[in-house]
């Protein structure tokens, strides 16, 4: 198990470090990213300069995952029951909903911005605070996410060079750039808790995310060859499929050359 | 159209009278399928492996081993197991010897079957439905459907690539809330043939077969 595995979304920061301790991790980012960015969306699909410190930080999370997460999950998933988990995850997704309708309307997505505005309402009303998902009741439109690494994916920026984050997991040098502005920035949770009660949420949601993604990532390391490579794999299509907002895996340049004719003859 | 449908309350027909009649009975729906390759085709080819898959893993009469022929017989006939292998390889087919291939084809499509039997015990009820395909190209469509579970959780998107061959359709990729195989598989594969090379490659995955899943995962 592996706490590296876990995406590193943009809501599920289980760390919470004063702001001006990230400031040069956003320059060092933006950086990096602006650097790397341009017409990287044409390039192979992994890009992984770094991969040796990348292999390093991905053991590190691989240990701390065994010591804590993976204990912490199975504790949380035995003794949490259902009903206290959907509430908590309702409510989180409803009071982080603010960043996907930003994030809507930055990708000029007025009809989804529409439904995460309209849950939105309903759910922190009717809801009770968001803790029900009423607006499912009535038969509104599944909820969605969106944050800042896949509009700025749909704006043509690559994912630029992968990285492992320690203890987040994967990430790419845009995604993090995102996930780092957007944690600062933007999160309704980082406003309206005290530093305390944030960490706290984080954490359980952290420790959530790894257990809902428990028996993908058994699955993964019963059969992976390597889990390294298909963590990064996975990752990188996983962002890519989200940035496609649901168009189908054949909108994509890379995944059609794989069985392009001409490519297959190459391989007789 | 009638179907002969034997009464299953102690059937008069012998077995293999029945499979006889039952094979006529589809003979039409066979023709038609291979006649329209557009419109729905491949959705109903999609259909139809779903269905066969559902059935056998529903017949709780059936043992884990009973179970696992009939799904491997389904992998093998409806799934390109070759060109998959193949693509999985990508460029670095092209630069193995004929022995490295057969070696790696054999050892992959033993992994597949492999993977299937692991997997076997984990079906929990699930259902699918089609939600629609499209045609790609001339050869291939990609049909969309949703993975239902039992539990009420969100369904599983997974898309199917289906290959027109001229005996019929095959499975050459599937992509699991966007995840595809081939692409996966591909990029682990690549990795170790760059460090280890072909050899390197085929001994890691013979590991891999002989590997008991029991011993490792939570």
């Amino acid at each position: 198990m592996s706490a590296a595995t876990r995406p590193a979304g943009g809501r599920h920061s289980p760390c919470r470090v004063g702001g001006v301790l990230f400031a040069p991790v956003i320059m060092l980012a933006a950086v990096i990213m602006l650097a790397s960015a341009a017409g990287a969306r044409a390039q192979a699909p992994v890009y992984d300069p770094i991969e040796p410190v990348n292999r390093a930080i991905f053991s590190f999370n691989r240990v701390i995952d065994g010591l804590i997460l993976d204990p912490a999950q199975q504790m949380y998933g035995y003794a949490v029951p259902e009903p206290a988990k959907t509430g908590f995850r309702n409510f989180l997704s409803n009071l982080t909903s603010p960043i996907t309708f930003l994030n809507d309307l930055l990708q000029g997505e007025r009809e989804r911005a529409g439904v995460t505005l309209g849950r939105f309402m309903i759910n922190s009303t009717l809801g009770f605070f968001g803790v029900f998902d009423f607006a499912s009741v009535v038969g509104m439109d599944e909820p969605h996410t969106e944050d800042l690494g896949q509009t700025l994916g749909v704006y043509g920026i690559g994912s630029g060079p992968y990285l492992v984050l320690p203890i987040l997991g994967p990430s790419s040098t845009r995604d993090a750039f995102g996930f780092v502005v957007t944690t600062l920035a933007l999160d309704p949770v980082t406003y309206i808790m005290s530093d305390d009660a944030a960490l706290a949420t984080r954490i359980v949601s952290g420790v959530d995310t790894r257990y809902q993604l428990d028996p993908a990532l058994d699955d993964l390391e019963r059969n992976s060859l390597d889990l390294y490579a298909s963590t990064r794999t996975i990752y990188l299509q996983k962002r890519e499929a989200e940035i496609r907002n649901g168009a189908p895996v054949t909108d994509d340049a890379n995944y059609e050359d794989i069985f392009n004719e001409e490519f297959e003859e190459s391989l007789e | 159209m009638k179907r002969e449908r034997p009464d299953p309350a102690g059937s008069p027909l012998p077995l293999n009278r029945r499979i006889v009649l039952a094979g006529i009975a589809t003979l039409p729906l066979a023709l038609r399928a291979k006649a329209a390759r557009a419109a729905g085709a491949s959705e109903d080819f999609i259909n139809e492996i779903g269905d066969q898959a559902l059935d056998v893993l529903r017949r709780d009469e059936l043992s884990k081993e009973e179970k696992l022929v009939v799904i491997k017989d389904l992998l093998d006939r409806y799934t390109d197991l070759d060109l998959l292998a193949k693509l999985v390889l990508g460029r670095y087919w092209r630069t193995a010897s004929a022995g490295e291939r057969d070696a790696y084809v054999q050892v992959f499509r033993e992994l597949v079957m492999k993977t299937m039997a692991d997997r076997l015990h984990e079906y929990g009820g699930e259902t699918f439905e089609i939600v629609g395909s499209r045609e790609i190209n001339d050869r291939d469509s990609l049909v969309a459907t949703n993975i239902l579970r039992p539990s009420g959780a969100p369904p599983i998107q997974v898309e199917w690539r289906v290959r027109q061959y001229d005996d019929g359709q095959r499975i050459i990729d599937v992509v699991a809330e966007g995840i595809s195989l081939v692409v996966t598989q591909r990029s682990e594969v690549g990795d170790i043939v760059a460090s280890d090379g072909m050899d390197g490659l085929i001994e890691i995955m013979r590991k891999r077969l002989d590997h008991d899943p029991g011993t490792t995962g939570g």
